[in-house]
C-alpha cells in the first residue's frame, strides 16, 4: 500500500533529516519505489545530501505553480535504488529564496496545499512510487502543517528534553488529532545507558506512552559515529548491520503495519 | 384533557433531545463562524476567506472534515465526499453549504448536480 509519510517534531535539531534520508535508503533497499521532498523552507537541508544538479526545479517553483513536479525530481536510483525508483525533491537554499517563502500570504499557502495534495495523484498513482517522504520544518509552520494534512502518516521526532516533551504534547492535542493523523513517535537520541537491559527499554516505554498517549514506535539511541559522519552520508547504505540500520529497518516495518 | 401515551422509552426520548441538541450546536457554530467572518464582523475586510490550514483547525470538528475532505477531492458532490468521510449525503451537503454560506467554498450547478471546490483548477 502506497503511502505517504512526514516527519515532524516541535523543536529544531531533532533529527529529522537524519531520519527522513535514512528511511527513504532503507525502503530503497527492499526496492521499493520512494521520493523525499524537503519542505523545510526556512533551512533547507536535502540539497546538502544530494547534487542538486540533476533537477531542472525547486520544489519551491512546483509550490508557486511555475513548473511541473516531474521537472523537480532529481532521479538518484542508478545510487540509491535496488530496483525501484529513488527520487528527491530540493527545497531551495539560497537565502533570497527563503526569503521569499517566509513571505508567502495565506492564498498562497492555500495553493500550495493543493498542490502538495496532488502528489497522491500525480506520483503515488500515476506514477507508482509506493513512498512520499516529507521533511519538513519544525513547530507550527505553514509548510509543516500542510505536509500534515497532506500525510497519511505522521513521525514526530522529540528527544527526552521537558520543553519538546511538553510542546509534543500539545501538538498531539492541537494538531495531530484535529486532522485525525496516523501519528507515531520515535524518541531520538536516547542515551544508552538509559537502553541497557530490556527493563530499562519497557519502563521507558511505558513512561513515554503515558505521556504522549501515542504509539511509540522506536527508541532510537545516539551513536557517537553517526554525529561524527555529520551528515556526509547515508549511514544505512554505508553500515548495513550498524544498530540504528537494524532501527530504522524496524521503524520501516512498523510503518507498513501502522 | 388526555395525552396519548408515548410508545417511545425514556432513553430514546432522551437521545432524541441529545440528537437535536447536538444539530443546534453545529447551527450556533455555523452561526458564530459567519458573523465572524461577515463583512461588519471583520475588522480588516480587505482579508478574503481563505480555506489554508489555519483556517482548517479553527473550524469545528465536523466542518473541518468535511472541508479537508473537499481540499484533497478538489472539487466534488456531496455524495463524493459522503463517500469518503463515511457520513450521511445529506449531512455533507448541509456542511457543504454552510462552508459556502462562511464564504470558504464555492458552488457550481452543473446539469441536476452541485459541485463544491475550494478554487477553480488552473490551467497551467
Amino acid at each position: 500500500m502506497s503511502r505517504i509519510i512526514a516527519f515532524h517534531s516541535y523543536k529544531g535539531g531533532t533529527g529529522k533529516t537524519l531520519l527522513s534520508i535514512n528511511l527513504a535508503a532503507i525502503y530503497a533497499k527492499q526496492r521499493k519505489s520512494v521520493c523525499l521532498f524537503d519542505l523545510d523552507f526556512r533551512a533547507p537541508s536535502l540539497h546538502a545530501a544530494f547534487a542538486s544538479d540533476g533537477a531542472e526545479c525547486w520544489l519551491n517553483e512546483y509550490l508557486d505553480g511555475t513548473c511541473d513536479i516531474k521537472r523537480v525530481l532529481i532521479d538518484l536510483s542508478h545510487q540509491h535504488g535496488n530496483g525501484g525508483k529513488f527520487y528527491a525533491g530540493l527545497a531551495n537554499p539560497a537565502t533570497e529564496a527563503i526569503r521569499d517563502m517566509s513571505a508567502k500570504d495565506r492564498k498562497w499557502e492555500m495553493r500550495a496545499l493543493g498542490r502538495l495534495l496532488s502528489l497522491r495523484n500525480s506520483l503515488l498513482n500515476d506514477m507508482h512510487l509506493d513512498y512520499l517522504i516529507f521533511d519538513t520544518s519544525p513547530g507550527l509552520q505553514y509548510s509543516s502543517i500542510n505536509a500534515i494534512v497532506s500525510a497519511d502518516v505522521v513521525l514526530v521526532v522529540t528527544s527526552l528534553d521537558t520543553s519538546d516533551i511538553k510542546g509534543t504534547r500539545r501538538m498531539t492535542h492541537e494538531l495531530y488529532d484535529l486532522f485525525e493523523k496516523k501519528t507515531g513517535i520515535l524518541l531520538n537520541k536516547v542515551p544508552a545507558e538509559m537502553l541497557t537491559s530490556e527493563s530499562q527499554k519497557k519502563g521507558l516505554y511505558r513512561k513515554l506512552n503515558n505521556m504522549h498517549m501515542l504509539p511509540i514506535l522506536e527508541l532510537i539511541p545516539c551513536f557517537c559515529d553517526i554525529l561524527r559522519a555529520g551528515g556526509t552520508q547515508i549511514f544505512v547504505e554505508e553500515q548495513p548491520d550498524h544498530p540504528f540500520t537494524r532501527t530504522l529497518e524496524k521503524i520501516a516495518k512498523k510503518i507498513e503495519d501502522f | 384533557m388526555t395525552y396519548k401515551r408515548s410508545e417511545k422509552t425514556p432513553t430514546q426520548i432522551l437521545e432524541k433531545i441529545k440528537e437535536c441538541l447536538d444539530r443546534l450546536n453545529e447551527k450556533m457554530d455555523v452561526f458564530i463562524e459567519v458573523q465572524r467572518h461577515s463583512p461588519r464582523g471583520n475588522l480588516d475586510e480587505s482579508i478574503p476567506d481563505v480555506l489554508d490550514v489555519m483556517t482548517l483547525l479553527s473550524l469545528p470538528d465536523h466542518l473541518r472534515k468535511t472541508a479537508v475532505t473537499l481540499c484533497k477531492l478538489g472539487q466534488a458532490t456531496a455524495d463524493e465526499v459522503a463517500e469518503q468521510t463515511k457520513r450521511a449525503r445529506a449531512v455533507e451537503s448541509g456542511y457543504l453549504n454552510q462552508l459556502m454560506l462562511m464564504g470558504y467554498v464555492k458552488k457550481e450547478r452543473r446539469g441536476r448536480k452541485a459541485y463544491f471546490y475550494v478554487e477553480k483548477e488552473e490551467k497551467e
